[in-house]
């Protein structure tokens, strides 16, 4: 019944409304009330140019990051993967790293270079991922997988060093810009992500048979006419490229797209005919509430949003490992 | 002629795991694959449905397998896996609906035939179950209907006879089912599909299969006709057990001593 109405317009409708009722709850959220948010000027600078941007990039963020995870998940056929398994955020952590500690020593204005430089390393890291780990696919992604955690130890290692060599100022910048804000969102990244976004909506859907075949397992899919490797492929650009966007726009943001497929599939079941629609709306729904967490919590200081949902995502990642462990009699 | 093998070969790290494997596979014929562990059986099915590449030509109603888009592969064999690898919850219904993937069905038509099959296959209690809390024997039951339903499609859309590839299919299951997957097989060979069989009951499959093929480390020993092959001296040669053979009537099995 509940998934028949998901796929249905009136649940499509009501996945709408809610989560725009969401978004206008965050928008009005904040130390001034709403009075003087409608009625003043700078009332309404600060909802249309601050908060409205901030809220829609959340949700678009949210959704990307969501979508991302169900689509590493369904290929790799692990749902304990994560979106930063093919190396994209640890490779813009690293182009991130490297124009702020580049910015101490040659005269630039790093910030707007900044998620440049992230989207660069994002998707050269992936590029490296699938260089490395392709001649595996469609037999297994063991080898892919491996890659990934290759580049983003190497990732790692040179954030490492560029933290030694970085002065404090860029340190704490550093910092925190892995720790995730949408603190700088404006219409610019609004745009930009939500145009990724729509490519990949209007992919995606078409695939969801396919994904489905891919969770039976590969030899299943091949022989039911799925072109195994080459659905990879392209999931994959698309989840690079999602990622990307999303960390070159706002800094690191984890447990989204590892942890919002699972309530999904919880709620749901596998199917991705179902899943897809409920991971968007739930992905998106997720962050704009984080986010207004973020800000308003420890007001008028804000919380960067990573820490938001490590600290929300830590404990039911815990809570499915501790589950899958029990399912599969760990 | 559905599937035709010229000198096919594949070496694994040094090891010659099939080694100029030659036949032909025709349509209304059930064919059962015997041999060892380690035989080459998995190895061979796996190559026939172009899940691994090796030397040699494989030909599929006429054509090069390679020739063939995943599409219209998927719509001339099936082929069952011997395990199921399913982590995620997906119910038995969504499973069986895969089937119909590789063909031009509408919704309407894609849900008759899953309600058709489970009805046919008695496995309403299952239907709306996560696939992976069912037994091994239950899953396999789903998977061999699942395959036979992409099976079916394969006559009904005018493509010719299909290939139905099973790796082990009965390992699971009861008594009940093995005579039920029995029946289904002869019915897929009257269909005039050609069923490829791995099997390790000796009993199983000559009271089942037209032909045998009987490899061990991974070379034809022996081809033929069920009740020519499976001697007592060419089963002791494959399998290093002694089996003493009972005709009755009409009816052959084997005894081990």
């Amino acid at each position: 019944m509940i998934k028949k109405l998901l796929v249905s317009p009136l649940g499509w409708l009501i996945g709408i409304l809610l989560s725009l009722g969401i978004c206008i709850g965050a928008l009005f959220l904040g130390s001034l009330d709403t009075h003087s948010l409608l009625n003043s000027e700078i009332g309404h600078n600060i909802l249309w140019n601050i908060r409205l941007p901030r809220v829609l990039l959340a949700f678009v963020i949210g959704a990307s990051l969501s979508l991302a995870g169900v689509m590493i998940q369904s290929n790799v056929r692990n749902p304990l993967a994560d979106p930063s398994l093919i190396g994209v955020s640890a490779g813009a952590a690293l182009g991130a790293a490297l124009m702020i500690v580049a910015a101490d020593f040659v005269d630039i204005q790093a910030h707007y270079y900044i998620p440049v430089a992230a989207f660069i390393g994002g998707i050269l890291a992936t590029i490296a991922v699938l260089k490395l780990g392709r001649n595996d696919m469609p037999g297994g992604m063991a080898l892919l997988i491996l890659a990934g955690i290759a580049i983003n130890v190497v990732a790692a290692s040179l954030i490492g060093l560029l933290t030694y060599l970085a002065t404090d100022s860029a340190l704490r910048h550093i910092t925190f810009w892995s720790l995730g804000s949408l603190a700088s969102a404006n219409y610019f990244w609004l745009t930009l992500c939500s145009i990724a976004l729509l490519i990949v909506c209007i992919w995606l859907p078409r695939q969801h048979r396919k994904l489905d075949a891919i969770l039976l397992g590969q030899a299943e899919a091949n022989t039911m006419g799925v072109d195994v490797k080459r659905l990879q492929i392209q999931s994959i650009v698309f989840v690079a490229l999602l990622a990307a966007l999303a960390v070159s726009a706002c800094g690191i943001i984890g447990f989204i797209g590892l942890v919002t497929p699972h309530i999904g599939r919880m709620l749901i079941g596998a199917s991705h005919r179902y899943l897809l629609p409920l991971s968007f709306f739930l992905g998106g729904s997720l962050l704009v509430i984080a986010d207004g967490v973020a800000r308003t919590i420890i007001a008028p200081a804000e919380l960067p949003i990573g820490i938001v949902t490590a600290l929300l995502g830590a404990p039911v990642f815990i809570w499915l490992l501790v589950r899958e462990g029990r399912r599969l009699q760990w | 002629m559905v599937m035709s093998l010229n000198q096919l070969n594949l070496s694994r790290h040094g090891k010659k795991i099939l080694q100029d494997i030659s036949g032909e596979f025709a349509g209304g014929k059930i064919i059962a694959l015997l041999g060892p562990n380690g035989a080459g059986k998995s190895t061979l099915i796996q190559a026939m449905a172009r899940l691994l590449k090796c030397d040699g030509n494989i030909e599929l109603q006429g054509h090069n397998i390679a020739t063939y888009s995943s599409e219209q592969l998927a719509q001339k064999l099936a082929y069952l896996p011997q395990h199921s690898q399913l982590q995620f919850p997906l119910e038995v219904e969504e499973v069986l609906s895969l089937a119909t993937l590789p063909f031009s069905l509408s919704k309407l038509q894609q849900r008759q035939q899953v309600k058709q099959v489970i009805s046919d296959w008695e496995i309403e209690p299952l239907a709306h179950k996560d696939f992976r809390q069912l037994s091994g024997g239950e899953q396999q039951r789903c998977q061999i209907a699942r395959t036979y339903l992409q099976l079916s499609n394969m006559q009904t859309e005018g493509r010719g006879c299909g290939l139905w590839l099973l790796d082990e299919p009965s390992s699971s299951l009861d008594l009940q089912h093995q005579q039920q997957l029995q029946t289904v097989c002869r019915q897929a060979a009257e269909d005039g599909h050609c069923v490829v069989i791995v099997l390790h009951d000796l009993n199983q499959a000559i009271r089942l299969a037209d032909e045998v093929w009987l490899l061990k480390q991974g070379k034809l020993v022996a081809q033929g006709s069920a009740k020519e092959v499976m001697t007592e001296a060419l089963i002791k040669q494959v399998f290093n057990v002694s089996a003493r053979r009972i005709d009755d009537a009409g009816d052959h099995f084997f005894v081990f001593s």
